[in-house]
């Protein structure tokens, strides 16, 4: 808060720092009034819940006052960091939601220029409706959906047999190699539409005469690709990087928990999974708690590095 | 200096505002348990209370359902009914944040959680004031159903009352497809090594049926929440009846896992074997229930292995179909001859399954009253039974019948819904299953005698005909008195070493069973050693102790 105004005011020295700080507080008054209410919100629902991270040092009994809970420092953590699962949770969480960060980010953008160039606009519309409609079946049909395809006896594998790639069926789900890449191509398909939206969004922004000024130069399609469109969504592709890294322990939880099964438990159980194994069903909430605040703080660290990067390769950023 | 001032008030006030609303939304817990004021003198005034079940089940009010409405025109109560959606411990861990609860909580698997937070009123002095009925349907169990802390929060529904009535129809979890039993003239099958030979040789015989391949043999293993499907089978190829994760021995009372002994290895090893000889389903440990639900109604699947509760939907649908052939059939399968089965249940009490008031209970007399009034004679058969003439009759003898037609009504479940059986015949405090009443008539309809025998098909006459039997129940053995069944029943404190040995010891089974079972026939043992190593680095000793101590417990009559 008020950082804009410090910025402002660089140049002059100590004291007349805080007079000028006021002096712009004072003009902008009413923009600090009508932020008010969200400034209280934000306390409310945000900052005032941190409260809530006690939790993780105690045993914690629901329904019951601080004062009786007993405290057990940092037994939660430890329990943690030194259970072998963790380790195990921790890298299929890393390693998947890289997979989705990654895969996510360059099929939205590539759909996204395809789509801008269709021409046919009634084409170009039911092409974005049909990859954007599974965004909104739950994941426990998709799901459902997966499954059956990857049956034995599902769509893919017959596909595969027709096609004299493979001589038997092969059981997708069964192989825990396999299901990284089940679930980076089951997002991709979920969510490729929607991801899209916001770059297709960006891409209207652009000056049409930028387009008009290149052709008459003799640029090629792929080449005003290259050259306007990219570079007009480039703020938004690193703001939207920048943000996504903050989630980057957070890979899912649904689509793993319901396409996870005992063969592939070693590559499809996560962090989230882990912690309502042996967190909320063992009502043992301070350790969800604790893996909560590690979560947050390794987010953290990525949100600012990442952010800290673009400032510097002079990008656009968060704040 | 008027801007500072202007500032000093926007900071108080938004520090202000913020205080007052964490404030409110503090201490809003409180008790709200006001007893309703004289004794005896409880009103028939209308009044509709909140009923939640942590059972599955769709939501209704009471009055909609007849059995509902007789009750509340008995009473005057009438009760909102909730069910849980999606996932108990979520939904109880909410109610628990929150401190809200509805009047009465039906827990299932959420009890330990709701004790510890203190959501339910002791009932003692509630139920020595208004419930006489309750006191003679659960005198003989009074120290059962009270907690440690002499309290009674819940009326469990295993409450047998006037004797014990096996059911003609039990199950055990082995089902083999009756046109296999068919082709090879009904032979006698007993240990598992002849369950899976005449698979073996049927399956060789008719590898396709319409033209899709013949399945020999499936189990449920897909779903994390069903893996027990697998891992309970050495226990009942073993010769016991369901104790969760251990076996008890009858005489020392020693509670002793069976994961990681030869019992298990034995099961998998089988398991194996026959997956060489590709009789086992691959999707076994992949497949989601609907796709496995599926696979049990195509008729291609040859044996299968599941309680029968898992699967009554497919059930019902493949008996509504009509072909006999393609129906299953259920046999007390055992490791070797001399073993004697345990598939049915020895007369048990459940005591973690139950309906408490809750602390947020209006008006905790009138729902203990309205619990004793559910209890008489009369209102256990109208939940069981309905109304005579209407859903049962009697024959001369003073019988309870049915007619082909209200049996298929009994067994409809848009008619039970409607008329309130699937509401009221369960998670109630009511007569255990096994109960008799004083005329001699079997509590639950299908225990009847009569019934039952109306219940079966062409097939299955046939069937008992060729192996020389009356009812199902004579395929099995005898159930054998055991006084603290069942094991699974033990609560184990939430977050305590016990929970946390079993959520280790669940993570590892469902880990390396599939890997036992699907491994190349060499490779079984390498696998089962990697399996024995990781197990033994669990506090197995701990759990068997505790198991131990809280079995003997039961024994000397302290549950």
């Amino acid at each position: 808060m008020g950082k804009t105004a410090v910025q402002l005011t660089k140049s002059n020295t100590g004291t007349s720092r805080f007079k000028t700080f006021f002096k712009e507080l004072s003009k902008q008054k009413m923009l600090m009034l009508m932020s008010l209410p969200f400034l209280i919100w934000v306390i409310i629902f945000k900052y005032l819940p941190l409260w809530g991270w006690t939790i993780a040092f105690q045993k914690f009994k629901p329904a019951k006052d601080l004062f009786d809970q007993k405290w057990v420092g940092l037994d939660n953590f430890k329990f943690l960091f030194q259970e072998q699962q963790f380790y195990r949770v921790l890298r299929n969480t890393l390693v998947m939601s890289s997979i989705n960060l990654v895969l996510g980010f360059v099929t939205a953008i590539v759909l996204a220029l395809l789509l801008n160039e269709l021409r046919n606009v009634l084409f170009k519309r039911t092409v974005q409706t049909i990859s954007y409609l599974p965004y909104f079946i739950s994941w426990v049909v998709a799901a459902n959906i997966v499954q059956m395809a990857l049956a034995p006896e599902g769509i893919i594998n017959v596909l595969l047999i027709k096609a004299q790639l493979i001589d038997h069926p092969i059981l997708w789900l069964g192989e825990g190699k396999y299901f990284w890449g089940i679930l980076g191509v089951t997002e991709v398909w979920k969510n490729v539409g929607w991801n899209t939206i916001i770059y297709l969004a960006a891409i209207t922004s652009i000056d049409p005469s930028q387009y008009e000024a290149a052709e008459i130069d003799g640029a090629s399609r792929l080449q005003r690709m290259f050259y306007i469109t990219l570079p007009g969504i480039k703020p938004v592709i690193v703001l939207i990087l920048i943000m996504n890294l903050g989630h980057i322990l957070e890979s899912g939880f649904e689509a793993q928990y319901l396409l996870g099964n005992g063969m592939n438990l070693d590559y499809s159980e996560n962090l989230d999974i882990f912690v309502l194994k042996y967190g909320m069903q063992m009502n043992n909430f301070g350790l969800a708690t604790a893996a909560g605040m590690f979560k947050t703080v390794v987010s953290f660290i990525f949100l600012i590095a990442a952010n800290n990067i673009a400032k510097r390769m002079g990008e656009s950023r968060l704040y | 200096m008027r801007t500072k001032k202007w500032l000093q008030t926007g900071l108080a006030a938004v520090m202000a505002s913020a205080l007052l609303i964490a404030g409110c939304s503090g201490g809003n817990n409180g008790n709200k348990n006001s007893a309703s004021g004289n004794d005896g003198e409880v009103s028939t005034e209308p009044v509709t209370f909140t009923y939640f079940g942590f059972g599955s089940n769709k939501d209704t009010m009471a009055s909609d359902t007849t059995i509902g409405k007789k009750l509340q025109e008995q009473t005057g109560v009438d009760w909102k009914m909730e069910f849980v959606v999606g996932d108990g411990s979520t939904k109880s861990g909410v109610m628990i944040a929150g401190g809200d609860y509805p009047d009465v909580i039906s827990p299932v698997g959420e009890l330990a959680k709701l004790l510890d937070a203190g959501a339910y009123i002791p009932l003692n002095d509630l139920i020595e004031k208004y419930g006489p009925n309750i006191k003679r349907v659960y005198g003989d169990y009074m120290n059962k159903i009270t907690n440690e802390d002499g309290n009674i929060y819940i009326l469990p529904f295993t409450a047998n009352v006037n004797g014990y009535l096996s059911p003609p129809d039990p199950s055990s979890t082995f089902w083999m497809q009756r046109r296999v039993l068919k082709e090879f003239g009904y032979p006698e099958v007993k240990t598992l090594d002849q369950y899976f030979e005449l698979i073996e040789k049927y399956q060789a015989k008719y590898p396709k049926v319409d033209g899709k391949d013949t399945i020999g043999f499936v189990t449920f293993a897909g779903t994390p929440g069903e893996f027990y499907t697998i891992t309970n089978q050495p226990m009942h190829l073993a010769g016991y009846p369901n104790e969760g994760a251990v076996l008890v021995d009858m005489d020392s009372h020693e509670a002793k896992l069976y994961q990681g002994t030869d019992t298990e290895k034995r099961w998998l090893a089988k398991l194996n074997e026959m997956n060489g000889k590709g009789l086992i389903d691959p999707e076994t440990f992949t497949a989601n229930k609907d796709q496995y639900l599926a696979k049990l109604t195509s008729g291609r699947v040859l044996g299968y292995v599941n309680y029968s509760w898992q699967v009554t939907d497919a059930t019902n649908n493949l008996k509504s179909a009509g072909n006999d052939d393609l129906r299953y059939v259920a046999l007390p399968i055992v490791y070797d001859e001399s073993i004697k089965d345990a598939y049915v249940d020895p007369p048990s009490f459940v005591n973690n399954r139950g309906l408490g008031i809750s602390v947020s209970a209006k008006d905790p007399v009138r729902i203990i009253k309205y619990f004793d009034n559910l209890l008489t004679d009369e209102n256990q058969k109208l939940v069981q039974w309905g109304i005579e003439g209407e859903t049962y009759s009697k024959n001369a003898e003073g019988r309870m019948i049915m007619s082909e037609e209200q049996l298929a009504n009994r067994n409809d479940n848009d008619f039970k819904r409607k008329f309130g059986f699937a509401y009221f015949d369960y998670e109630w405090p009511r007569y255990g299953d096994n109960s008799v009443y004083d005329d001699g008539n079997a509590h639950v309809p299908f225990n009847q005698p009569e019934v039952a025998a109306i219940n079966y098909t062409e097939g299955d006459k046939t069937l008992l005909e060729k192996y020389n039997l009356k009812t199902f129940s004579d395929f099995y053995a005898e159930p054998v008195e055991r006084p603290w069944y069942p094991a699974w029943s033990i609560e184990k404190e939430p977050g305590s070493p016990e929970q946390l040995f079993s959520q280790r010891a669940g993570d590892l089974q469902q880990k390396y069973y599939p890997r036992m079972v699907l491994a190349a026939p060499g490779q079984f043992e390498t696998v089962w050693n990697e399996y024995l190593a990781e197990f033994n680095k669990l506090d197995a000793k701990g759990y068997e102790e505790f198991m131990t101590n809280k079995i003997k417990d039961r024994v000397d009559g302290k549950w």
